[in-house]
């Protein structure tokens, strides 16, 4: 009889939940929010997600990135909140993921433009990432002229610049020897 | 003198000891002979107060060329009587450790001389290929019955994991027996495979004469998921906390805790204090809400609905308060190597200390109208007596424990050092029945709801977490432990190349409890054996369907649930009646 009783002194505790809006707390961690103008596709969020929830790769022919997010396997850890430097990718206070009959409604998905290496012709980064590395740049000081100079640098994929390091070396080397 | 020396040496009298080796200072491998083994775990054991936590077998052929056997020891005392505990600064984890040769893979059996053992040397031979000689149970426990013969998963160079093994042909499967008492008139009643809300599926076979249940069985394992395999093959540190968070669907907080802190120890890292104190908050808020879960369903399966109705609605208070301390209903994705991702903001701890009030308050008036109701009480009382002895031999965990009179906690044992400052006690029971361990559970849920507010009072400022700067050293291994809601987690770590784990040993705090479940079934009613499997705590809640096997008769007879439900709460009118 107790519990009944109590019953009565506590009312309702359940919600009309989908006519009537649940509250969720201000830290919450629900679904990423994705904004694409923000994005520079440095793949730090794909390194970072434990649960391979997001996966960035070039597209078949090479000229996009694509950066791709599955909202059936992320685990709401809030990794990618926390290594994206731009702040495209922020975790949201929605919960709701059903979909109907499509699992690719899950999805989402971004496509960024390649740069190409000036010297090998080949796709190393996005056009995003070296705008932002030169409007950075810009913003610390450096003035128009050296950037321009450091244009064709910058252009230049890794493996590329290693090598004509390593001959530039090699020559400098060889002179020291004679 | 450093901890544990005296318990050594007295060892030393009776065996050779090959090796000593401390990888934090209260964590002590000695290595002994194989044929050593079991007596020198049997003294550890009973002759000077040990409890067999965990047994780790590994393949070391790569390091040293042989396969090698860890039999983890924690060191407190038998507990038997209140006199007989080792002093708090003498409690240590000793690990037995025994060289195997790759060319013989056997080893003499613990089991005979500690039954504690028997899962653990089953397990091994499962995964290993590890011949226990004369245990006297050497079924298959882990891998399927559709497992290949002669495959042992864990070996490195077993298989390639990529591509699952083809199933054995349902023909040449070993049949699954079950041990099972002799004597005319002995009914065969499984239970399982499948419970609604388990995420484990386990299968009970209970031995009943009439009504009485004189002997139990069960083969468990259904899904195993190899996530030891996949965190030695694939994860780094980061990543490996998320996927020790998967181990279990309510104490998976305890189990990034166990396992992140074995790394921790291994490279000797110290954690902020702050982040200490969100660890032990977190811990506690799944306590509170596990409990909660556990005291409804023990309430519902003896068909006390509006308790189970009561006490879930104060559980939402539980995981508003978990919305709050890490941003998800449950506690998960916050722990990382050198401290906690989330801090907490001054509203937050006020909000949290309003709805821990709310909890605390609530709670105590469910639980005295529970305790009025006559009935519900009867039907608790006596039932699913674990036997102190048999508590003994089994080392079982957890409030299981706690509810015959020991005084075994992971938190009083073995505490962290914030764990130190608090001030809270460990609640036992001398009942040994299902009402002993309800209670335990009901004044933990009032102690955690005190160390909480503690935590909030006493959490000193500054970072919560640290970079962890000391490189990982190949071949280093820690065990890390805490107290989950069901009972103590042991996670074993020995690190590898290349910031990598090299073996991953899990031990959830069921996997001890389960052993010494067959006793506590015995003598009981078969309305009762879903409630004694409930006290357990291990996700229980519904049988689907029952068949009987009269083996006599050779009658079959189906049960549905309802049958089964309505016999279990009324106890009227026995569904075998005219079998």
């Amino acid at each position: 009889m107790k519990l009944l009783d109590m019953t009565k002194k506590y009312g309702k505790a359940t919600y009309k939940y989908p006519l009537e809006p649940y509250e969720v707390s201000e830290g919450f961690r629900g679904k990423p929010s994705y904004t694409y103008e923000n994005c520079i596709g440095c793949t730090a969020c794909g390194v970072a997600c434990p649960s391979n929830a997001i996966n960035v790769k070039l597209n078949e022919d090479k000229t996009k990135l694509v950066w791709e997010f599955d909202a059936a396997r992320c685990i709401f850890c809030g990794r990618c909140d926390e290594v994206c430097p731009t702040g495209a990718i922020v975790l949201s206070q929605e919960f709701e993921l059903a979909v109907k009959f499509d699992k690719n409604n899950l999805k989402e998905r971004g496509e960024l433009d390649v740069e190409y290496c000036e010297v090998c012709n080949k796709p190393f980064t996005t056009k995003r990432l070296i705008s932002y590395i030169f409007h950075r740049l810009e913003k610390v000081g450096w003035d128009k002229k050296t950037l321009g100079e450091k244009i064709k640098y910058a252009k230049t994929c890794p493996t590329c610049k290693r090598e004509e390091k390593t001959e530039v070396m090699t020559k400098y080397l060889k002179r020291g020897t004679k | 003198m450093k901890k544990g020396d005296n318990l050594i040496n007295k060892v030393k009298e009776k065996i050779t000891i090959h090796e000593i080796y401390r990888q934090p200072e209260d964590q002590i491998t000695i290595t002994v002979d194989r044929n050593d083994l079991p007596e020198t775990v049997r003294i550890l054991y009973y002759d000077l107060g040990g409890w067999l936590s965990s047994m780790i077998p590994n393949d070391e052929r790569e390091i040293n060329g042989n396969f090698a056997l860890y039999y983890v020891l924690s060191m407190e005392g038998g507990k038997m009587t209140p006199e007989d505990e080792l002093p708090q600064d003498e409690k240590c984890w000793i690990t037995v450790k025994t060289f195997i040769p790759a060319n013989d893979p056997t080893f003499p059996s613990v089991t005979l001389k500690v039954p504690a053992a028997v899962w653990y040397e089953r397990e091994a031979y499962d995964m290993f290929g590890l011949t226990a000689i004369g245990l006297p149970d050497p079924r298959r426990l882990v891998v399927s019955d559709d497992w290949p013969e002669g495959l042992f998963p864990l070996r490195k160079d077993a298989m390639d994991y990529r591509h699952r093994p083809d199933p054995v042909d349902h023909k040449d499967e070993p049949e699954a027996k079950f041990l099972k008492p002799e004597g005319a008139g002995v009914l065969d009643v499984p239970l399982g495979p499948l419970h609604i809300t388990s995420d484990e599926p386990g299968h009970f076979r209970l031995y009943c004469d009439g009504d009485t249940i004189i002997d139990a069985d069960y083969r468990l394992f259904y899904q195993h998921r190899g996530m030891e395999k996949l965190a030695e093959n694939r994860m780094n540190y980061d990543q490996m906390g998320y996927l020790a968070e998967r181990v279990c669907g309510i104490c998976g907080y305890a189990h990034a805790i166990g396992c992140i802190e074995a790394a921790e120890k291994a490279i000797g890292l110290e954690i902020p204090l702050r982040a200490q104190a969100m660890r032990v908050i977190c811990l506690e808020i799944e306590r509170l809400h596990s409990h909660l879960l556990n005291i409804g369903l023990a309430c519902e399966v003896t068909g006390n609905v509006n308790a189970f109705m009561h006490i879930f609605r104060i559980r939402e208070f539980s995981m508003e308060l978990a919305q709050l301390v890490t941003g998800g209903r449950k506690t998960y994705g916050n722990v990382v190597m050198g401290g906690l991702r989330r801090d907490m903001t001054g509203t937050e701890i006020k909000k949290s200390l309003e709805l821990l009030e709310i909890i605390e308050v609530q709670t105590k008036e469910v639980w005295d109208a529970v305790m009025d109701d006559k009935n519900q009480v009867e039907r608790w009382k006596g039932v699913g007596l674990l036997d102190k002895q048999v508590a003994r031999d089994f080392s079982p965990v957890g409030p299981n424990i706690r509810g015959c009179g020991f005084k075994r906690d992971s938190r009083y044992d073995h505490p962290y050092d914030f764990l130190t400052q608090l001030d809270f006690e460990i609640p036992t029971e001398d009942g040994c029945d299902v009402f002993a361990r309800e209670t335990v559970r009901y004044r933990e849920l009032l102690e955690s709801v005190s160390i909480i507010r503690q935590c909030f009072e006493m959490m000193p400022g500054g970072l919560t977490v640290i970079k962890p700067q000391t490189m990982i050293k190949p071949g280093a291994y820690a065990i890390g432990n805490d107290e989950a809601p069901r009972g103590e987690n042991i996670h074993w770590i020995m690190h590898g190349n290349a910031q990598k784990v090299f073996r991953w040993r899990c031990r959830a705090a069921t996997y001890n409890n389960w052993t010494s479940l067959r006793y506590q079934f015995r003598g009981n009613t078969i309305a009762d054996a879903a409630l004694i499997v409930c006290s357990l705590d291990p996700c229980y809640s519904c049988t689907e369907r029952v068949t009987v096997v009269d083996i006599k008769s050779k009658k079959t007879k189906i049960l549905n649930y309802q049958d089964l439900k309505r016999y279990s709460q009324s106890s009227k009118n026995h569904p075998l009646k005219n079998m």
